[in-house]
């Protein structure tokens, strides 16, 4: 098919005389436009016409016909779309329609003021008054053409076939469009409409049913699956199936020869880059610039060090010094002299020495030794306590409660230390009872610290997944909308919800009172707070004991499932070339299968093959002979029924509906698609022809009832 | 415009000499966007056809009368099940799996090709 290239100028227009007529098929989906008594059209460009904004000048420019789309970037087509005059098989839009005309005429050469030819025509069978009268007014007033035909295209196709010797005087076509399939008989050489049958299915539904499916199967790779590309697949690759049953039967049951007929359409696909593993040597070097990191800093961190250390030492060093020299100094000279420097008495100073030296050593990693010695002192260090408060003046009152905070101070810490080091021997002595157990009975022991590793772990998974929601356990109800209101939340959230409602109804019974007492605002507190955080922590530490125990004595333990364990193999596997094929199995003959069961796309109208059991039940009064004259002669022609193995099929239909031993003889037009056109071509140079056509005077004289009733003779 | 698009002659001349009346003429610019066609079904009504001869609407084919075959929406097998939930029909319990995981969109979607799905007006 055409379809890119676009059509050239004819520049023999003035060749041909006024009496030379102009032969246009116009179809639904593409517009034929030639000279009659000529083999091929001269112009042939889709039906369509789009007319999109040029992006630099803003001019609205109209396209008709197919286009190259590397030149659509200088378009802006987002407000306009492909248009076709055409609504199912009648030309409604004339505008549009003048559009394709314009085009028609301009690529076919025209010139001078009007086109001064006759014109034959296409039309639909039984197309429309209102349609041909605006056609026939458009080609008069705006092309000054001087008379018109209008013919039935699949009349043409059967006309031109007849002449090859395919198909007999009496015979019937089958023909399908895009929009549309017709059937209808010839007696004698001439169309019988009335016996004619028109079913709305053509190749726009089969394509549209593939591109849908395919859509549908491949969600991921629905912009791939353009209308364009499905035409070109259904094209190449959709054929009819002699009999659908058992061919899917065949791909059901996946077969060979199922796999032999299944295509697979390759989109393009580049590979990710192949991560390869790191090789030895940048291992090494990785290595070796880790060690190097770390060693930086941890020179860093010794040079700060030895810093620090340097500075704490003058500092004590300082210190002693000052400590010197008081002690050399006299009573009264000491208050002068300690004005002069931060501290305010010789106590501040020596406190000042010892912590200076305490954390010199601490600097230096040496042991500190100092709590010790706080409680040693703790007696001289605290001398005002024991004394009654009266004793004392307002100064020693003030150095008293100092003394008291930190005596309790550290009598706390003391306090705190001691219960540690009972923990301590406490969970020794449990270390302890653990060991002889185990050596009582190493088996059992091991069982039991198992299960009870096993216990724990699921409990605090099972808390866990309550307060994160639980999607994990009722994900599916969810899903299936199962899930109430109360389902969806946590149960944190549902507590707040309890509380809150609690709240409303006890407080809200006539007017709202809430915090006018200082308890409801407790309410929030309890809202916040996780009930069972300090359950939680207790097993958790237990676990973690468990687990450590676990791992010391078992070597068949394999620690603690980690949930990136699990998610590991989750992880999205690399996209294949596989992800990014088509493959077209069943819908290959399942799309064409539509112009036979029409009813699969919801059309309840009969396929190609009972379109002619109709067509033989429409044709009353005729004779059985001629009836099988006919039966013996059925041309099958049209652009959507070039499917291989539609013939085979269209004939086996029609023996079932036939009377038995009738002769049955189904051909295929010479050239489906352009055979209208030359068939028409053909009409148009007969000498007759003149007797056919119609002027503008007859027109506008007889009005629109005797276009009605305007048939052209198809047989000379 | 740009020298390959005038090349390519894709955009048609606002201007043909052997017309007699241009497009811009018989459509200007305000009228044109408002032109309204009638669609098929508005011709046909509006369409008196007389007795005793063929039209339009004669030769349409009558409904199959064979009860359709049902075929599975998702794989086009024979299709012995409907799933009640969302009325698709399916070949085998594989396919009604699948059909359980689809959503809502795509059932509907399904359902369209064959004209079933459900329209709100």
């Amino acid at each position: 098919m055409l379809s890119i290239d676009r059509p050239v100028r004819q520049s023999d227009y003035n060749c041909f005389s006024s009496t030379t007529p102009i032969v246009i098929d116009n179809g639904g989906s593409h517009f034929r436009i030639g000279w009659a008594g000529e083999s091929d059209p001269r112009v042939i460009f889709r039906n369509t016409v789009q007319r999109p904004r040029h992006r630099a000048t803003g001019e609205t420019t109209t396209i008709v016909g197919d286009h190259d789309p590397a030149l659509i970037k200088y378009f802006d087509c987002t407000r306009s779309s492909s248009r076709s005059p055409f609504d199912s098989n009648v030309v409604y839009q004339f505008e549009i329609m003048e559009y394709v005309l314009d085009y028609g005429f301009e690529r076919l050469g025209a010139q001078g003021i009007q086109v001064d030819h006759p014109i034959l025509m296409t039309e639909c069978p039984c197309n429309p008054v209102s349609s041909r009268s605006k056609m026939a007014e458009l080609l008069f007033e705006t092309y000054g053409v001087h008379s018109i035909a209008f013919g039935v295209d699949a009349a043409f196709s059967y006309k031109f076939n007849q002449q090859l010797g395919i198909c007999d005087e009496d015979g019937l076509v089958v023909c399908s469009g895009l929009a549309t399939s017709h059937a209808f008989p010839f007696i004698r050489g001439e169309p019988v409409l009335d016996a004619c049958c028109r079913t709305n299915i053509g190749g726009y539904h089969v394509t549209d049913y593939l591109k849908q499916l395919l859509s549908l199967k491949y969600p991921q790779h629905m912009s791939s699956i353009t209308w364009e590309k499905a035409e070109d697949m259904k094209m190449e690759h959709c054929y009819v199936a002699e009999d659908y049953l058992s061919e899917l039967e065949l791909f059901q049951k996946k077969t060979k020869e199922a796999e032999e007929k299944t295509r697979c359409w390759q989109l393009p696909w580049v590979p990710p880059p192949q991560e390869e593993p790191p090789t030895e040597e940048e291992l090494a070097r990785k290595a070796a610039l880790k060690e190097k990191q770390g060693q930086r800093l941890r020179d860093m961190a010794a040079a700060k060090r030895s810093v620090r250390i340097m500075e704490l030492e003058n500092e004590l060093r300082g210190l002693e010094d000052l400590v010197q020299e008081l002690d050399e100094m006299d009573e009264h000279e000491i208050s002068s002299f300690l004005s002069n420097t931060v501290y305010s008495s010789r106590l501040e100073i020596e406190s000042a020495l010892q912590k200076v030296s305490q954390s010199l050593r601490k600097a230096r990693g040496e042991p500190s030794d100092s709590e010790e010695r706080v409680d040693v002192l703790s007696a001289e260090k605290y001398p005002l306590i024991g004394i009654p408060d009266e004793k004392l003046t307002p100064e020693q009152l003030k150095e008293k409660r100092r003394q008291t905070f930190i005596k309790t101070m550290s009598e706390g810490r003391s306090r705190a230390k001691q219960k540690r080091a009972d923990e301590e021997t406490q969970k020794e002595k449990q270390i302890h009872q653990d060991e002889e157990k185990r050596c009582e009975n190493p088996e059992l022991y091991l069982e039991s610290l198992r299960a009870k590793h096993k216990e724990l772990s699921e409990r605090i998974e099972q808390r866990k997944r309550l307060k994160t929601n639980g999607s994990k356990t009722n994900g599916s109800q969810n899903l299936n909308g199962a899930g109430g209101r109360g389902e969806r939340l946590n149960a944190a959230q549902r507590e707040r919800m309890r509380l809150l409602t609690t709240a409303a109804f006890d407080r809200g019974k006539g007017e709202d009172t809430f915090g006018a007492r200082d308890e409801d605002w407790q309410l929030y507190k309890l809202m916040s707070r996780d009930n069972d955080d300090e359950e939680d922590e207790e097993d958790e530490a237990e676990l973690a004991r468990v687990t450590s125990r676990l791992q010391d004595i078992d070597p068949t333990y394999i620690g603690p499932l980690q949930p990136t364990n699990i998610s590991q193999p989750a992880r999205i596997t690399p996209q294949t070339a596989e992800d990014f094929q088509i493959v077209l199995g069943v819908e290959r003959f399942r799309c064409p299968e539509i112009l036979f069961q029409p009813p699969m796309v919801g059309v309840d109208q009969a396929g190609l093959d009972e379109m002619v059991g109709v067509l033989f039940r429409r044709l009353y009064g005729v004779d059985d002979a001629i009836k099988e004259r006919i039966s013996n002669s059925i041309l099958v022609t049209g652009g959507s029924l070039l499917f291989p193995g539609l013939v085979p099929r269209l004939e086996a239909g029609v023996r079932k509906i036939r009377p038995y031993l009738s002769p049955i003889r189904v051909v295929r037009a010479s050239d489906p698609i352009l055979d209208a056109w030359r068939g028409a071509s053909a009409y148009a140079s007969a000498s007759q022809f003149s007797s056919q056509t119609f002027s503008r005077e007859d027109y506008y004289e007889k009005g629109e009832d005797w276009l009605r009733g305007y048939h052209i003779k198809y047989a000379h | 415009m740009e020298p390959e698009v005038v090349n390519s002659e894709m955009a048609l001349p606002a201007v043909l000499p052997f017309k007699r009346i241009q497009m811009s003429d018989k459509y200007p610019k305000a009228q044109s966007r408002g032109r309204h066609w009638k669609h098929l079904k508005q011709i046909l009504q509006a369409e008196n056809f007389p007795e005793n001869e063929p039209n339009y609407l004669s030769i349409e084919s009558p409904p199959s009368i064979y009860p359709p075959k049902k075929f599975c929406d998702v794989t086009g097998f024979k299709a012995p099940y409907v799933d009640p939930r969302t009325s698709l029909r399916y070949a085998s319990p594989d396919v009604l799996k699948c059909i359980r995981y689809l959503p809502n969109e795509y059932v509907q979607r399904y359902l369209s090709l064959r004209n079933a799905a459900i329209v709100l007006k």
